[in-house]
Formats: C-alpha cells, structure tokens, sequence
C-alpha cells in the first residue's frame, strides 16, 4: 500500500514559478521566472513531492517547464530536483523533461542545456514563437 | 539639495536607473520590474536584458544575505544601485554596500582571482561551486553569485573597496554587460 502525498498547487508570483503536480498522472509543471531570496523556502516541498513520487511509485515522471530566470539559488535548487531524477534514471525508471522557452531569449535555451549536460535521460529543449 | 547637479550627474554617466537606501526584499522586486520595462523600451535584446536583470538581482540579494548574517540594522544595511548605458550596446550594473573590512578585503580578492579565468574556467568553477552543499540558511554566501555575473559580464568584474572609520569599509562592484 502506498501513501499518496498532495499535490502541489502553488500560484506563482514576481519572483516565484507557477508549480502545479499531477500524482496520478505522474506529471510536475513550474512556470515563470524564479529570484525568491531564499529559495529552498520554495522548492523543498517540490523536492520532496520528487522524491516520493520517485519512491512510491514505479510509473513514469515528466516534468513539463516553462521556466525563463532562475537566480542562482534557484538554479541550485532545480539541480537538485534533477539529480533525483537521474538517480532514478540510473535505477531504469522512466523519467524526462521537456523546457519549453521563447525562441526569442537563447539564455534560457542556454541555462537549460547547462541543466541537460549533467542528465542522461531525454530532456528536451523547445522553441516557442512568442510567449511560451 | 542640489537636484539640478544630481541629475546632471546622472546624465553624463548615462545612468538609467539608481537608489540609494534600505533595501527591502519587495524593493529589490519593484526595482526590477521598472529596469526590466526600461530595457524593453530601449528596445534590449531579450538575452542582454535578462543578463543585466540577472546580474541586479545577484547584486542586490547578495547584499541583502551579507547584512542579514551580520545583523546589521536598517542604516547599515543600505545599498547604493546603479544601472547604466554605457553605448554600443553596454550595459553597468554597479551595487555598493558596507562591508567589515577584512570581508571586503576576502571579496576584492576573489573579483580579482576571477579576472585571470576565461570563460571555459569560469563555467567549470560555476560548475563545482554549485554542488557544493548548502549551508543552513540555503544559501551560498557571494562565491556562486559573482561567478554567475562574471559569466555573464563581457569583461571582467570590477571591485573596489574604499576604507572608512569603525573598521568598517565600501564595498563595490561593477559588472559590464
């Protein structure tokens, strides 16, 4: 029997993503730019919403991003987040990543391929014409 | 107060935008918000606006982290921003705060040691500071912020430190975008 954690429903903000997660449908989306000070105040309940997906479920994770400035505190958090879906990778789970971003601005293109080169699993980066 | 000579000095220096005072977390999210819209009507290229944000915020929460681990009060805990114009599609992001003068000493020192790594130095460095475990706080001290402005500076950061009573110094930083 596997306890089933709630589901993040987080408004985003100036300075926070939008964080919204599917446990049944196996699916976390974040949005938007994200600069809070401290941002691990933010980002331990996604880590830990990660992580117990990851334990308590053998179904597939997706992330689905559209994320444009992170600081480097939240820089640092999203490693994180990615370091426990590769580790789960590596165990033979089915996990990716897809970042969407507006083809306009390549930083984010950048930021994410920064992301990507420490990840084995798919992990796509998209163009958006206009806002993503 | 002579305005007239304050914003004639603004002029000549091509500022855009500066405070000087208390900065509050939803101060530093005001500023921002109003250099992002000017950017956008000065018609920035996306990727040199976001770098010129990026580089603000770094900034400004740095000094925001170092005041609050040194329990300094309101007055202390100021800070002086300003962004510029430098032409040719340059941009100076500068913050300058109070520091105790041997932390200023530690971070000139540093600015300086990041001016001999290239970019591919620069990168690897990034790379390796930010798996650095966190401490309580969460956050990383100033190492993971100047190098993320150093990467995205075009030439290299400038600091300097201007000494004055109570062993206290000026810290400031530019970063030329």
């Amino acid at each position: 029997m596997t306890t089933m954690i709630s589901d993040l429903d987080i408004p985003g903000s100036q300075s926070t993503p939008t964080i919204h997660s599917d446990w049944q449908g196996g699916r976390l989306t974040m949005r938007g730019d994200s600069y809070p000070e401290n941002s691990y105040e933010l980002f331990d309940q996604v880590i830990h919403w990660v992580r117990h997906f990851l334990t308590d479920e053998q179904r597939p994770l997706h992330l689905e991003l559209a994320l444009v400035y992170l600081n480097t505190s939240s820089v640092k958090a999203m490693m994180d987040i990615f370091d426990l879906l590769e580790e789960a990778y590596e165990t033979g789970r089915a996990v990716s990543v897809t970042w969407h971003y507006d083809a306009r601005n390549e930083r984010i293109a950048e930021l994410a391929d920064e992301f990507r080169e420490d990840c084995s699993y798919p992990f796509a980066i998209t163009p958006v014409r206009g806002e993503p | 107060m002579d305005l007239l000579s304050m914003r004639e000095s603004y002029q000549h220096d091509r500022i855009m935008l500066c405070f000087n005072g208390p900065i509050s977390r939803s101060l530093i999210e005001e500023i921002g918000k109003a250099l992002r819209n000017y950017l956008d009507t000065q018609k920035a290229a996306p990727s040199a606006a976001m770098d010129v944000f990026a580089v603000y915020i770094e900034m400004t929460q740095n000094i925001r982290h170092y005041a609050r681990s040194q329990g300094y009060d309101e007055e202390l805990a100021a800070a002086t921003v300003a962004v510029a114009h430098s032409g040719q599609g340059h941009y100076q992001v500068s913050a300058g705060n109070l520091v105790e003068r041997a932390d200023g000493e530690r971070l000139v020192a540093t600015v300086e040691a990041l001016a001999l790594l290239d970019k591919q130095a620069l990168k690897q460095a990034y790379k390796q500071q930010l798996r650095r475990p966190r401490d309580a706080e969460g956050h990383e001290g100033a190492g993971l912020g100047l190098l993320d402005m150093a990467r995205k500076s075009s030439s290299p950061l400038q600091a300097e430190l201007q000494p004055l009573p109570n062993q206290r110094s000026f810290f400031s930083l530019t970063a030329t975008i």
